[in-house]
């Protein structure tokens, strides 16, 4: 995994309307490599859409957005993943009728089974990639604490537990950067638990991260840096306890 | 006895048109209405083939080749649309295809049809008895099965099912929808062109009436009855429905009866589709899923 | 001058075949934009209607034609509420794709009892012949002048309902979002039960007049829904003046269109015209779509 310290994403005067409202508006964020970064803002102040935006799910009416150094704005959604970015969405998105495990399998980027005319002349070389991905998936489901789930269907798992598996699979893909939107929402105390220290776990190990969070203890003990959006505008940025205290941030949640 | 083996051999083509369609219908969630003309281009192909003098192995390849070709070729715009848009395009086009064949009797004779297709002749065997036909038939029927099956259980067949159940979040982790619903496609007009070269040389006479839409609503049904996005299901369901259509002819009825048990069929397979989509419309066969005792 | 007449009658025919095509386009977008699927039987009812009249001209009715439309538009409107009661309406809230798979059962179902009670031969409804008035060069039949009569009458009946009365309000309403419909207060089930009546309606009055001007069987349904529904993809889904542009515009194409193909393909104009159409619409990119 590349540990540059440069500017993993870097989004300049971004914006996007959707019928005569602006869900982002001349937006300019750089994200930071080593870093796990938040991303904040009352309901409604384009986070999502901000996300959207970067995974290719929608292209910017202006502005553009790079992702290590190259353009990616308008960019199909799969090309995102398999240049190394990775998101989960706020209703996690599992694969219901799969098993814990497969939905882990599906994630590993450049699978040689997963060419059609490779699965009749590289069988050995699919297998061995096969296992070695059951293992790293085991390993990632352990940590998770999911190991005796790995072969239910995902759709038998509560809502938490689909939300670490949704960040497990995202692991499994081995990116260079992960788009968290609101990894903690509805999940109990317990589970929250396990995902702050599961991501604080991979950030260790060189893991970046860039994450929305309405849950302010969350994102004050995970993330390094912090940005906020009101109104689909940048209004501040910077650490988690100095924004606490912007009058501009406070003035944002109360206005609403 | 000749009557079941008949049967037996109409049964092992159905299947293999069946487990095409459950490919696409079944694995990768899209609906071809259309799927009928890759029969009859497989059978068309080899047949006229066949009578010009060449090898039937030469037919075969070259129908395969053929209908994957023209599967190629048509889910490239059709796959543009979305669902039932996309169902009504496929549709057209099996009906553009037949009239096609219908009009360019310069090309296949046209609504008379090409009789007199010979039996194959495989490594110097020609299997024109029907025990020897039923073993053709239902030896390509297990390796269809077993070729399909390998496709699915593999990590192709595994990213087919999430671009079916989810395209976004598949697309998120790196599937490229747009290339998986190709290659399924092609992978359903392949056999689904086998079929068809089976059924011409069994049959020895095809003619535009024997690729309509009455084709197609039948082999939607046995998939869609026999259940979809299942290795079982489209077995199951064509060994139940030919052996409805064709056990007609076991009946000796008075010709004023025959002419009515035609039509009478249709409406049983018109409302054999209704119940099951109102009451069951995951099929006899369910796919896996759903609450495990634990 | 010869071949402007020529050019002018075929123009005239291609006329006459949108009318037609209106009425059937009509009837299936205001299914499509109220209830939000394709009836693939919409043929269906096409050839019914067409055959009531059949029914109620001969034995054991004998009605002579204008005592027979009454009952044969009625009989159709009933088996467009039979549809929608047994079938479409215990899976309303099915994928749009059961719901096709339905209708297409319904149409296999509702073609083949057809050519059970009357035989999959072609037949007409045994009127004579009557010669063609001349106008300006160009031959019309009392049949074809009653096809652009009675349009404009539907035309006229479809606007007034539609746009000058509660109840079209309601199937406005509805065509717009069916929910919100609902919470408004608005009376779904009437503005249904109207929706499927007037659909039915009118895919009769346009059947009665295809045979009228051509022939009756039992497939004559199918070619045409496929006509409809290209005919319903040009003006716009749920669009009724659309509708009625989109049938004019097909008619005209094929018509026109034979004056340059042979004449076996005149069915496909309306196909590769929708084909053109669904292609030329922007390709959806991947997004948050709720359908």
């Amino acid at each position: 995994m590349k540990r540059g310290a440069g500017a993993v994403i870097e989004i300049r005067n971004v914006t996007k309307a959707f019928g005569g409202t602006r869900a982002v508006s001349d937006c300019t964020i750089s994200l930071e490599g080593l870093t796990i970064t938040g991303l904040i803002g009352p309901n409604g102040s384009g986070k999502t859409t901000l996300f959207n935006l970067i995974t290719g799910l929608l292209k910017p009416d202006s502005g553009e957005i790079r992702f290590l150094g190259n353009r990616i704005d308008g960019r199909l959604p799969h090309d995102m993943a398999q240049l190394g970015l990775i998101r989960t969405f706020q209703l996690s998105r599992v694969f219901p009728r799969m098993t814990v495990l497969e939905n882990m399998l599906l994630a590993p980027q450049g699978q040689t089974g997963e060419r059609l005319l490779s699965l009749w002349f590289r069988l050995p070389k699919i297998r061995s990639e096969e296992s070695e991905n059951r293992e790293r998936a085991l390993d990632l489901l352990d940590l998770l604490g999911l190991t005796r789930l790995h072969d239910q269907f995902a759709e038998n798992l509560s809502y938490g537990q689909q939300k670490l598996l949704e960040l497990g699979r995202a692991l499994m893909a081995k990116p260079k950067m992960i788009l968290l939107d609101e990894p903690t929402a509805g999940i109990n105390p317990t589970l929250i638990r396990t995902m702050i220290e599961m991501i604080l776990t991979m950030r260790e190990r060189g893991q970046v991260f860039f994450i929305i969070e309405h849950n302010m203890d969350v994102v004050i003990e995970v993330c390094e840096k912090v940005f906020v959006l009101d109104h689909g505008e940048k209004i501040a940025e910077g650490r988690p306890e100095e924004i606490q205290k912007d009058p501009r941030v406070i003035e944002a949640y109360l206005g609403c | 006895m000749d009557l079941l083996l008949h049967l037996a051999i109409v049964i092992a083509i159905y299947a293999i048109f069946a487990l095409s369609l459950n490919v696409e219908v079944g694995y990768t969630g899209l609906f071809n209405f259309g799927h009928v003309a890759f029969f009859a281009i497989g059978a068309y192909t080899s047949a006229l083939l066949t009578l010009a003098g060449f090898p039937f192995t030469i037919g075969l390849l070259a129908g395969l080749v053929l209908a994957g070709l023209c599967g190629y070729l048509l889910s490239i715009p059709a796959l543009k649309l979305q669902g039932d848009y996309f169902g009504i395009a496929t549709l057209g086009f099996g009906e553009i295809l037949r009239m096609v064949v219908n009009n360019e009797v310069w090309l296949t004779k046209g609504p008379m049809g090409l009789p007199g297709i010979p039996r194959p002749d495989l490594f110097g065997v020609v299997f024109d008895t029907l025990p020897a036909y039923l073993a053709l038939s239902g030896g390509f029927a297990l390796v269809t099965f077993a070729i399909l099956a390998f496709v699915v259980l593999s990590p192709f067949g595994r990213a087919l099912k999430a671009v079916r159940d989810d395209e976004t979040a598949a697309e998120i982790l790196g599937k490229n929808a747009f290339r998986f619903k190709i290659k399924s496609f092609v992978i359903g007009s392949v056999f689904a062109g086998l079929a068809g070269v089976l059924w011409a040389h069994y049959t020895t006479f095809i003619g535009p009436g024997d690729f309509t839409l009455t084709e197609t609503i039948l082999v939607l049904l046995i998939v869609v009855m026999g259940g979809k996005g299942t290795f079982l299901g489209p077995v199951v369901g064509a060994v139940a429905l030919i052996f409805f259509q064709e056990s007609v002819r076991f009946l000796r009825l008075p010709p004023e009866w025959t002419r009515l048990l035609g039509p009478l069929q249709q409406m049983v397979f018109g409302l054999l589709l209704v119940v099951l989509m109102v009451f069951r419309p995951e099929g006899i066969i369910r796919e896996k899923g759903g609450r495990r005792g634990d | 001058m010869d071949s402007i007449s020529y050019y002018l009658q075929t123009v005239l025919n291609g006329i006459l075949a949108g009318c037609i095509y209106a009425l059937f386009a009509m009837g299936l977008t205001l299914i499509y934009g109220v209830l939000n699927f394709v009836n693939f039987a919409h043929g269906e009812l096409i050839m019914w209607g067409a055959y009531f009249l059949f029914l109620f001209m001969g034995e054991p009715f004998g009605l002579p034609l204008y005592a027979a439309i009454l009952p044969a538009l009625a009989l159709t409107g009933c088996l467009g509420l039979a549809m929608d009661y047994s079938v479409f309406r215990p899976i309303r809230r099915a994928n749009r794709l059961t719901l096709l798979i339905a209708a297409m059962g319904l149409s296999v179902f509702l073609r083949n009892a057809a050519q059970f009670f009357w035989g999959a031969e072609v037949r007409t409804y045994g009127l004579e012949v009557t010669a063609g008035m001349r106008f300006f060069g160009l031959t019309i039949t009392a049949p074809q002048l009653a096809i652009i009569a009675v349009t404009l009458l539907c035309v006229a009946a479809v606007y007034l309902l539609f746009f000058k009365s509660r109840l079209g309000k309601s199937m406005r309403a509805l065509s717009d979002n069916l929910d919100l419909a609902r919470i408004s207060g608005i009376d779904t089930k009437r503005a249904i039960l109207a929706a499927w009546v007037i659909s039915a309606v009118l895919a009769a009055v346009g059947g009665i007049l295809l045979a009228l001007d051509t022939n009756l069987s039992p497939e004559m349904g199918v070619i045409n829904l496929i006509k409809a529904f290209a005919a319903t993809l040009i003006g716009g889904v749920g669009n009724l003046w659309g509708a009625l542009l989109g049938g004019m515009l097909i008619g005209l194409a094929e018509n026109l269109g034979v004056l340059f193909i042979s004449p076996g393909y005149k069915d496909a104009v309306a196909f590769v015209i929708m084909v053109i159409i669904l292609l030329a619409r922007p390709y959806v990119i991947i997004g948050e779509r709720s359908d």
